[in-house]
């Protein structure tokens, strides 16, 4: 076998283990927490994450792609010697692989993004030179990873503050919760729309404008809307069944009709009996609230309950969205190193114009789902465990201000971190007082993170480059 | 992956609710307490302290747990400060059911006819106060259900007046009480005068305590 082939194996390898570890390692964080409230099953859950992901990676996935295929390393630096491009995308894809295992063994918080990012960089820098690096891109790029977690924070805050004014404050809270679902399915609905129509479908060579764009999604809304209207419709108020001293409502009557006679008699009542009688009422009237208050306290639980039980559907969507926009942003991580790859063996040159083929994309989007279908659904088993207080109501706004955020900056070609997204957007939840407690060291865990992950990346990169560069060079 | 799972670990809402758990057994035994009391069984009464101790133990150890698992990097729902003040006022409870029963066991103190009907009545309303207070605190997967507002928020303010008025129901009868006891001086000696004093005025600080951790409740609440 020629030198070619095999770097064409090993690069593809490669390419399919760095998705495969995402599909074991990060798809977990989307469907974690249906899981975890029941509301999918395993099987269920697992499936639906595959659809969505490879959509999300097939469909949205190339403009990331292309960031990190030609977008943070300029390819007309290597014009001339087009190997050592390859050698270092090959070396690039490795050394982040290896550190994600590291990581996965310990334990330890590291971001497949960053780790990829990293180690583009570090090669970049030595092979190429300083000037090698588009630092414009490279800047842009950080910015987002401070950027994606505070917005989806920011938006995650807004959308749970709606849910706590317009369902939580309101004085039946079911009814109000049935009143707002279909608003937001809208929104679920028009934004996954569009970000996947406008200018999205370029590998389909299926161009629309904004006003084209905009139209489809809002009649997707709409349709998903007015479904989900009468879905919800149908849920009864649940019934609570717990023992407790609970009394019938005819008895609570029945002390309010005793207050009422109380007060005519003590008008019409004479000398000490008029304050015997007041005192009397006073004892009736507070054993009355005392019974009403307990039949209050137990139709709040049933009303809270099924407020989360119509959300259910919600979080089922919202985790929906959030695979999508995964399988769009993290397929580049394995799919983008590789492109650069395959361009260069398959033609020898050198392109700027080429896009990401779609085979890879398709390649890429596989290889996320075989990890989920044989490493991570057991990752989200585990976390469905641990995450039970992120609620349905909470899920979901924590979920959808996060797939929005990632989905952007897939739009944006930016590269992300799903993880550290998603952790922003729970803190969002957390400000709105909608969680009872978090534990905020896994920021300085997260930041730690970062600060090792790049220099580690592009060491191990600019490393395995040498070696690939001594053995096929 | 695990970094999701680690932002929710250590909530201390559900160990606060246990910790009131175990104050209000503390404070029921107090129910049988005078039961022994009245039956002038008091080997039983002796019995009795020590359990409370007991329980009073258990209920440190609870409070303890919660305070050792709240690191400053927690992000709660409410203050901080307002938990541990809640948790305090919890464990105050504790303390003087306990202080209470030791109290009753420190000697064999005779059954008074006149003041047997107003003692029950203290004892009984003292205990039902703190029941009560359990009742709001029973209250809180609720509130932070709605984050402490809208009609949840009012239905737990309904029920924190009514701790209150069962406190100041409570203090008529300390009343009522004392003014008995002072009556029947004579006949009780100097030792047994003392302790019962000593005894209301413990028994009253469960319905006070009951009060303030009622009021404390209210203060975590987001009002219109």
């Amino acid at each position: 076998m020629d030198t070619t082939t095999i770097l064409f194996i090993l690069a593809i390898g490669f390419g399919f283990y760095m998705a495969w570890s995402i599909g074991a390692n990060d798809v977990a964080n989307a469907m974690g927490t249906s899981v975890g409230s029941g509301a999918l099953t395993i099987k269920r859950a697992v499936i639906l994450a595959s659809i969505l992901e490879f959509s999300g990676a097939f469909f949205v996935g190339s403009h990331v792609s292309e960031t990190i295929r030609k977008g943070i390393i300029s390819p007309m630096v290597f014009q001339g010697h087009p190997m050592d491009l390859v050698y270092g995308m090959i070396g690039a894809l490795l050394a982040a692989a290896l550190w994600l295992q590291l990581a996965t063994y310990f334990g330890w918080p590291v971001s497949t993004t960053h780790s990829i990012v990293g180690s583009v960089i570090g090669f970049g820098m030595v092979v190429g030179g300083i000037h090698a690096i588009e630092w414009g891109k490279v800047v842009s790029i950080v910015a987002s990873w401070v950027v994606s977690p505070l917005m989806s924070g920011a938006i995650a805050f807004l959308i749970f503050t709606l849910i706590r004014r317009q369902i939580y404050y309101k004085d039946d809270p079911v009814a109000a919760a049935k009143r707002v679902v279909p608003y937001l399915v809208f929104f679920v609905f028009l934004i996954l729309t569009l970000t996947m129509v406008f200018k999205g479908l370029k590998n389909l060579h299926l161009h629309l404008g904004f006003e084209h764009a905009l139209l489809i999604a809002t009649a997707i809304g709409l349709l998903a809307a007015i479904i989900s209207h009468f879905l919800v419709k149908r849920i009864p108020t649940v019934v609570v069944t717990r023992p407790s001293e609970k009394q019938p409502p005819m008895v609570v009557k029945g002390l309010s009709n005793i207050i009422k006679q109380l007060e005519k008699m003590i008008h019409m009542a004479r000398g000490d009996l008029g304050s015997e009688l007041k005192r009397i009422k006073e004892e009736v009237v507070v054993a009355k609230d005392s019974a009403s208050l307990n039949l209050q306290a137990e139709r709040a639980s049933a009303e809270h309950q099924t407020v989360q039980r119509i959300f259910v559907y919600l979080q089922i969507l919202s985790a929906s969205f959030v695979a999508f926009a995964h399988g769009a942003n993290d397929v580049a991580n394995a799919v983008g190193p590789l492109a650069a790859v395959i361009s260069i063996l398959s033609s020898g040159l050198l392109s700027m114009k080429a896009q990401v083929p779609i085979w890879i994309l398709g390649l890429g989007g596989v290889g996320i789902i075989i990890g989920l279908a044989t490493w991570g659904w057991r990752v989200m088993e585990t976390i469905g465990k641990k995450i039970t207080e992120l609620t349905p109501t909470r899920g979901f706004a924590a979920e959808f201000a996060a797939a929005t955020t990632i989905v952007i900056a897939s739009k944006l070609g930016l590269p992300i971190s799903t993880t550290h997204t998603l952790v922003g957007a729970v803190l969002g939840v957390g400000l709105a007082r909608g969680i009872g407690a978090l534990n905020l060291r896994v920021i300085s865990d997260i930041i730690v993170s970062w600060i090792i992950t790049i220099p580690v990346g592009a060491a191990g990169a600019i490393v395995f480059y040498y070696i690939l560069k001594a053995i096929f060079g | 992956m695990r970094t999701i799972a680690s932002l929710f670990s250590g909530s201390p809402f559900a160990p606060l609710q246990n910790h009131m758990e175990n104050v209000v057994e503390c404070v029921s035994k107090l129910e049988e307490m005078f039961a022994a009391y009245t039956q002038q069984d008091y080997e039983r009464i002796n019995s009795l302290a020590r359990e409370i101790s007991e329980l009073e133990h258990k209920a440190d150890l609870t409070k303890n747990e919660i305070r050792n698992n709240l690191p400053k990097s927690m992000f709660l729902a409410i203050n901080r400060a307002d938990l541990l003040d809640i948790l305090s006022l919890q464990d105050t409870i504790a303390d003087k059911a306990e202080d209470v029963a030791l109290l009753m066991s420190l000697k064999k103190l005779e059954p008074i006819d006149e003041l047997q009907e107003a003692l029950k009545a203290f004892f009984d309303k003292n205990i039902e106060t703190v029941h009560q207070a359990h009742k709001v605190l029973l209250q809180f997967n609720e509130l932070l259900e709605t984050s402490f507002g809208g009609k949840e928020a009012e239905l737990v303010v309904q029920l924190v007046d009514q701790v209150a008025f069962l406190e100041h129901e409570t203090d008529m009868l300390q009343v009522d009480l004392l003014k008995k006891l002072f009556a029947h001086d004579r006949e009780i000696s100097v030792s047994s005068f003392y302790l019962w004093t000593s005894i209301f005025k413990t028994m009253a600080s469960l319905s006070n305590t009951a009060e303030k951790l009622a009021n404390r409740v209210r203060m975590l609440l987001e009002l219109k």
